[in-house]
């Protein structure tokens, strides 16, 4: 996973680049976001992964690894960023713990 | 005629005003005192606007149309953008532009074979949000914003990045306006967001690349300075430093003086800053 695998026709590239321009739209994220995803044409296995904050399938299936971090912050807030913070520390579940 | 004052380049990760404090002690002093420095030197240059070039963070250019290079033409600017003010802990500010240069350079690289795109309608991360906070915190010479692609391939290559840095030299000098212009490149040095690397810093890479831009061997930075290289010391985030090498152009090559270097874990980046004789 690199930023030279993403793939930038990839609709969840589209989403969330517009999410994080548009106060509206990230209200949506919260409380839509199953309708968000399918206004966006994202596929089940961007769906699944997005839903779960499984931001490390999320990097394979082509999203550009600079949304990455962007996602937790999404769902887990953006201020106060260190490493403890929710934030990060969701980032550190999902990208680097073994999986089962 | 514009003539370049100060070319400088440093590192403008968001940890150093959105949680500093998580920092020890000793790295926040270093880091304090370091872009202290750099903006003192800034201002006594008295630069009456300065030329930045930075990457875009995937924030201004949808992936259907990403440009090498952006040169923002309004007259005055807002940041940061919304979403991301509580991310960088700063307060909403304005800072003027200088119009009239910018549409001079977008003229001028354009007959120098540089495709550039403009707008007036650019939106500000820690991009500039960060240095500006810290190196003329009153907000008080306007700003020219070049974003530039550092992070979706296919990326301009460092030679590319490196003759551009020539041309906006050259047409800072052929602006007809009497103008002292500073040309800050912000950025690097590495960090890898979205990698499995993002709670780490690989200073042996860093001390390497400080080293080698203070050869004043620009045949040998452009050679050894690989987007490869780059890429596997911070992958999405290390190859800002591709702005360094716009700066480094701009410089014409000369070797640059590293002000300060702070590799800090708690801002998951190695935070650093040169400035190069002019």
């Amino acid at each position: 996973m690199s930023i030279l695998d993403t793939d930038r026709t990839l609709p969840a590239n589209k989403l969330i680049f517009e999410v994080r321009r548009d106060a509206a739209l990230r209200a949506r994220f919260r409380t839509d976001l199953e309708g968000l995803m399918r206004d966006y044409g994202l596929s089940e296995a961007e769906r699944t992964a997005l839903r779960q904050a499984d931001i490390r399938r999320l990097g394979e299936l082509g999203v550009h690894p600079y949304f990455l971090p962007q996602v937790t912050r999404l769902f887990k807030g953006a201020g106060y960023n260190h490493n403890e913070s929710e934030a990060a520390q969701l980032y550190a579940d999902k990208m680097l713990k073994e999986r089962a | 005629m514009g003539t370049i004052v100060s070319v400088i380049a440093l590192a403008h990760a968001p940890g150093a005003t959105g949680w500093l404090d998580k920092a020890p002690q000793h790295e926040q002093d270093a880091l304090r005192a370091g872009y202290a420095a750099m903006g003192e030197r800034l201002r006594a240059a008295r630069p009456d606007v300065i030329v930045g070039v930075a990457n875009d963070h995937l924030l201004n250019f949808p992936m259907e149309s990403i440009p090498d290079w952006c040169v923002g033409t309004a007259a005055r600017w807002r940041g940061p953008a919304e979403w991301f003010r509580d991310w960088v802990n700063i307060a909403p500010y304005e800072v003027a532009g200088e119009r009239e240069l910018a549409r001079h350079i977008v003229r001028h690289a354009g007959r120098s074979g540089f495709n550039l795109a403009f707008s007036d309608r650019l939106e500000f991360d820690d991009n500039w949000s960060v240095p500006l906070k810290f190196l003329t915190p009153d907000y008080g010479v306007p700003l020219v914003p070049i974003h530039m692609n550092c992070v979706v391939p296919p990326l301009p290559q460092p030679q590319r990045c490196y003759e551009f840095g020539t041309v906006l030299a050259d047409a800072v000098r052929a602006w007809p306006a009497q103008a002292r212009v500073a040309i800050m490149a912000t950025g690097g040095l590495s960090h890898d967001p979205g990698g499995p690397r993002y709670f780490a810093v690989d200073e042996k890479f860093d001390r390497w690349f400080l080293e080698l831009l203070g050869t004043g061997d620009a045949q040998r930075v452009l050679r050894e300075l690989t987007i490869e290289k780059m890429i596997a010391a911070g992958d999405g985030g290390t190859v800002e430093l591709l702005a360094w090498i716009v700066a480094l152009g701009a410089a014409g090559g000369r070797a640059a003086q590293t002000d300060f270097y702070v590799p800090s874990v708690p801002l998951r980046c190695g935070m650093g800053g040169v400035s190069w004789a002019v």
